[in-house]
């Protein structure tokens, strides 16, 4: 397994190698753009110029590349030609305010999406009923509109939550849980919504399986069939589509960032690329190639561990 | 969704750097504007204020300053050597006094004798002298503003001498402004610098303050002016989405914020005060390729003034700006010396006469040109396609990336760009858009009537005749049509009824815009 993770990380590596070059590729035919963006209106030729000298904007695009990667390798990301702030720290910190949100919001929605999968498919009936409907809610009201409502009434009437703002972990565990509760439970709606369905289609598939009718002739327990047997084979698609949903939480999170002003990766990332600031972008694009290989890594692991068949390793 | 926040993001932009241009004012005037009882002053100036901006502060080193909104935090943290008022006027601030040599190429300015960084050494002159000429030597937005200095010295420690190679006439404004900030020269190159500027202004930025995120800026009790500022912290939160702020300012996370026209309503109901700025850029078709280099047609005055009197004015000031802004024909600061309220009706709406005069210039049938399609012009196109289609010129829009906008005006690929023109003291206006090297001049339009008219404003010391020049100008500018101004475009601030907002004009946004209201 070991060595099957090191040739993932591998591959992660090189796929990161191909993203930022292309990336950059393409930001460096707008260079001049940045230092006239940076110089403002008063910008003449001669200080564009100077700039980009200064900037090192003037080499060959390939030097420019092989220099931040270069200084990647040193742990130096480079600094925001436009806030003069560091790199890395400032995109972690940035991933950490989305991490916070979109992990969060991923917990909720496997416990609720599970619990309310697994009710459906064993209950059938009403319970299949209730919890299809409200999958379905969930599809249909889109985040933004729920996202509005909950800011009006539990923020700005009750005056119960921030309406916008975000406190860190570390500093208030209570004002945290505030600042994220409206953003989890607008991304918890449309993720239940897609993964209850999912383990519900999951544990109904297993649960008409030949070894689930043995089980049960072997007197083995309901709760048992359910919970330790057809739920673990039935994980594994739920899996995958948990860890697209991640992937696609993380894209979201520039709407919810964006209503809340939440400080996030993902306004992060909308602004970085607007004005152009290649640093930043380019840092972004490094951590965002390098999540998305590590999600699918967890996910192919797990998914081994749930499911010695689907071992790829 | 991206276009619509891009847009928005843009245009207030585009609309906050024209503003801060104009904004000096609260200052001088606040002190004494400002109608508490000392009771209730020194009740009031415990008093926290949160402000909500679209975009943090670029690097808060001097000579990479950025005017907008970005000057909340800057101008709280530096002192500028001079002021502008309410009126427009410069004002004293860290420098006493100042006076001109008669040639107009030397300045010499006084400094306070109380003036103190925050870590407790004096300013003296050669601070001064030594921010100015890092700021002429380093590529940033204030260098080119000292492209005329040709050396700045100290010839004791109250006193800068600043010489120039040519009468600069927008330098005391500049020196109101982010170029006239007092760094500490032996901190400058530092990296610290970037992002905690040792400043000698009435605020410091507290440990408390998240870069991009949240600037919290502390009263120095110290500071020489610490009496004309009534917060004793001053919280600048940034918070892109104008939805977003207007939740926060409802949810008393925010005491100030910009809102929408269509919330105003909502805002006043609820308690808020609502003020109007009615001016903060001009919405202005710039005709860039008046010499006709690309689109012959538009070198012909006859041309250029059809294209003004293309548009209905008042139906874009209420339908796309929602009725806060007013119509012009002038891309002048409607408080600054440049404005000739006279001017404004040169160009009232008349397609038939517009299509008259293209007639006359011999382009009956109209002709076509291709215009950059920005974040700043999206929402308005189809209004300028359809009345330039109606006096018979045919437009089409190419789509910009968000990152090229600026450059595209500086590539003349473009005969004619919308465009967002700051307001400012004049010369800075005419200095954007008029002169060879201005930004909003791409093709380097000149006119020997017009630069001799910018020649005697140079030479001209008295305040009066350079206004009056200035008006001559603005004429000639509307007569010969060089550009197709829409209207002003304006803001509403909404702020809570415990705070004011003071100017009804901004050039740079400072804390001191902001008043704590009485009883």
């Amino acid at each position: 397994m070991i060595s099957y993770a090191l040739r993932r990380l591998g591959a992660g590596i090189v796929l990161a190698l191909l993203v930022t070059m292309i990336t950059f590729f393409l930001l460096s035919g707008s260079l001049e753009s940045v230092a006239r963006e940076r110089l403002g209106s008063a910008a003449t030729p001669e200080s564009i110029k100077a700039l980009m000298t200064q900037l090192g904007f003037d080499r060959p695009a390939i030097v420019q590349y092989l220099d931040w990667l270069g200084a990647v390798l040193t742990g130096d990301f480079g600094t925001s030609l436009f806030t003069s702030q560091p790199v890395a720290p400032a995109v972690a910190s940035r991933l950490g305010v989305t991490l916070s949100l979109v992990v969060t919001a991923l917990i909720i929605t496997v416990i609720v999406s599970v619990a309310l999968g697994v009710w459906a498919a064993s209950r059938g009936g009403v319970a299949d009923k209730v919890s299809q409907a409200l999958s379905l809610v969930g599809y249909i009201v889109p985040g933004l509109l729920i996202a509005i409502v909950l800011v009006a009434v539990l923020a700005v009437n009750l005056k119960l939550l921030p309406a916008t703002g975000f406190t860190h972990f570390a500093q208030n565990p209570a004002k945290w849980a505030a600042s994220i509760t409206i953003p989890v439970i607008v991304l918890v709606i449309g993720g239940v919504a897609s993964m209850a369905a999912q383990v519900r289609g999951s544990m109904i598939d297993e649960l008409r399986k030949d070894y689930v009718r043995t089980l049960r002739t072997r007197g083995i327990p309901t709760r048992s069939i359910v919970l330790r047997h057809a739920l673990r084979n039935a994980a594994s698609p739920a899996l995958t589509v948990l860890s697209l949903e991640f992937i696609q939480m993380l894209g979201g999170a520039l709407i919810i960032e964006n209503v809340f002003a939440l400080p996030g990766y993902g306004q992060y990332a909308f602004n970085a690329s607007l004005q152009g600031d290649i640093p930043i972008i380019m840092g972004i694009t490094l951590f965002g190639v390098m999540l998305v290989v590590a999600v699918n890594l967890i996910t192919d692991v797990v998914n081994g561990w749930l499911n010695p068949k689907a071992r790829i390793y | 969704m991206i276009t619509v926040l891009s847009r928005a993001r843009s245009l207030t932009r585009a609309a906050s750097a024209t503003v801060a241009v104009a904004a000096l004012l609260a200052t001088a005037a606040c002190s004494s504007a400002s109608p508490d009882t000392s009771a209730q002053q020194s009740q009031s100036r415990d008093q926290e204020l949160s402000i909500a901006v679209q975009a943090p502060p670029a690097s808060l080193d001097p000579s990479q300053l950025a005017e907008g909104q970005q000057s909340y935090v800057w101008a709280s943290i530096f002192d500028t050597l001079l002021l502008v008022d309410k009126e427009g006027k410069v004002r004293p601030n860290a420098a006493e006094s100042w006076k001109y040599s008669e040639d107009l190429r030397t300045l010499t300015l006084k400094l306070r004798g109380d003036l103190k960084f925050s870590a407790g050494d004096a300013v003296t002159a050669k601070d001064v002298v030594g921010t100015l000429e890092r700021t002429r030597a380093t590529p940033g937005q204030q260098q080119s503003k000292l492209a005329k200095v040709t050396a700045v010295s100290a010839p004791d420690d109250s006193t800068v001498v600043i010489q120039l190679s040519a009468p600069e006439p927008s330098l005391l404004n500049y020196l109101a402004q982010a170029t006239g900030v007092i760094g500490d020269p032996e901190t400058l190159a530092a990296e610290t610098t970037k992002l905690r500027p040792a400043g000698s202004g009435p605020y410091v930025l507290s440990d408390a303050t998240v870069d991009g995120t949240e600037y919290v800026l502390e009263r120095r009790e110290d500071h020489w002016n610490a009496a004309a500022y009534p917060f004793k912290t001053v919280k600048v939160k940034v918070i892109q989405d104008r939805t977003a702020q207007y939740n926060a300012l409802q949810a008393g996370e925010v005491k100030a914020a910009f809102i929408q026209a269509p919330q105003r309503q909502q805002a006043e109901a609820a308690g808020f005060k609502v003020k109007e700025v009615q001016a903060v850029a001009a919405l202005a078709l710039i005709l860039a390729d008046r010499k006709g280099e690309l689109v012959p047609a538009l070198a012909d005055v006859k041309v250029r003034q059809a294209i003004n009197m293309a548009f209905d004015r008042e139906q874009v000031v209420k339908a796309l700006l929602q009725g806060v802004g007013r119509p012009t024909v002038q891309v002048f600061n409607p408080n600054g010396d440049a404005y000739n309220s006279e001017l404004e009706g040169t160009y009232d709406f008349d397609p038939e006469k517009a299509r008259k005069l293209l007639a006359e210039a011999g382009y009956a049938d109209g002709f076509s040109m291709t215009m950059p399609s920005t974040v700043i012009s999206q929402s308005f196109e189809p209004v300028i396609t359809q009345a330039l289609a109606d006096i018979g010129i045919k437009v089409t829009w190419e789509p910009v990336p968000p990152q090229n906008t600026a450059a595209s005006i500086s590539s003349k690929k473009y005969p004619a760009v919308l465009w967002f023109a700051g307001l400012n003291e004049a010369g800075r206006e005419v200095g954007d858009m008029y002169t060879p090297e201005a930004f909003l001049n791409p093709f380097k339009w000149q006119d020997p009537e017009f630069d001799k008219l910018l020649q005697k404003i140079a030479n001209e010391s008295d305040e009066e005749a350079r206004a009056d020049l200035y008006k001559k100008v603005s004429e000639y500018t509307v007569k010969q049509a060089l550009n197709a101004p829409i209207a002003y475009t304006g803001t509403l601030w909404a702020t809570a009824p415990d705070v004011e907002f003071i100017p009804s004009v901004v050039v740079l946004p400072t804390v001191r815009d902001f008043g704590v209201t009485s009883g």
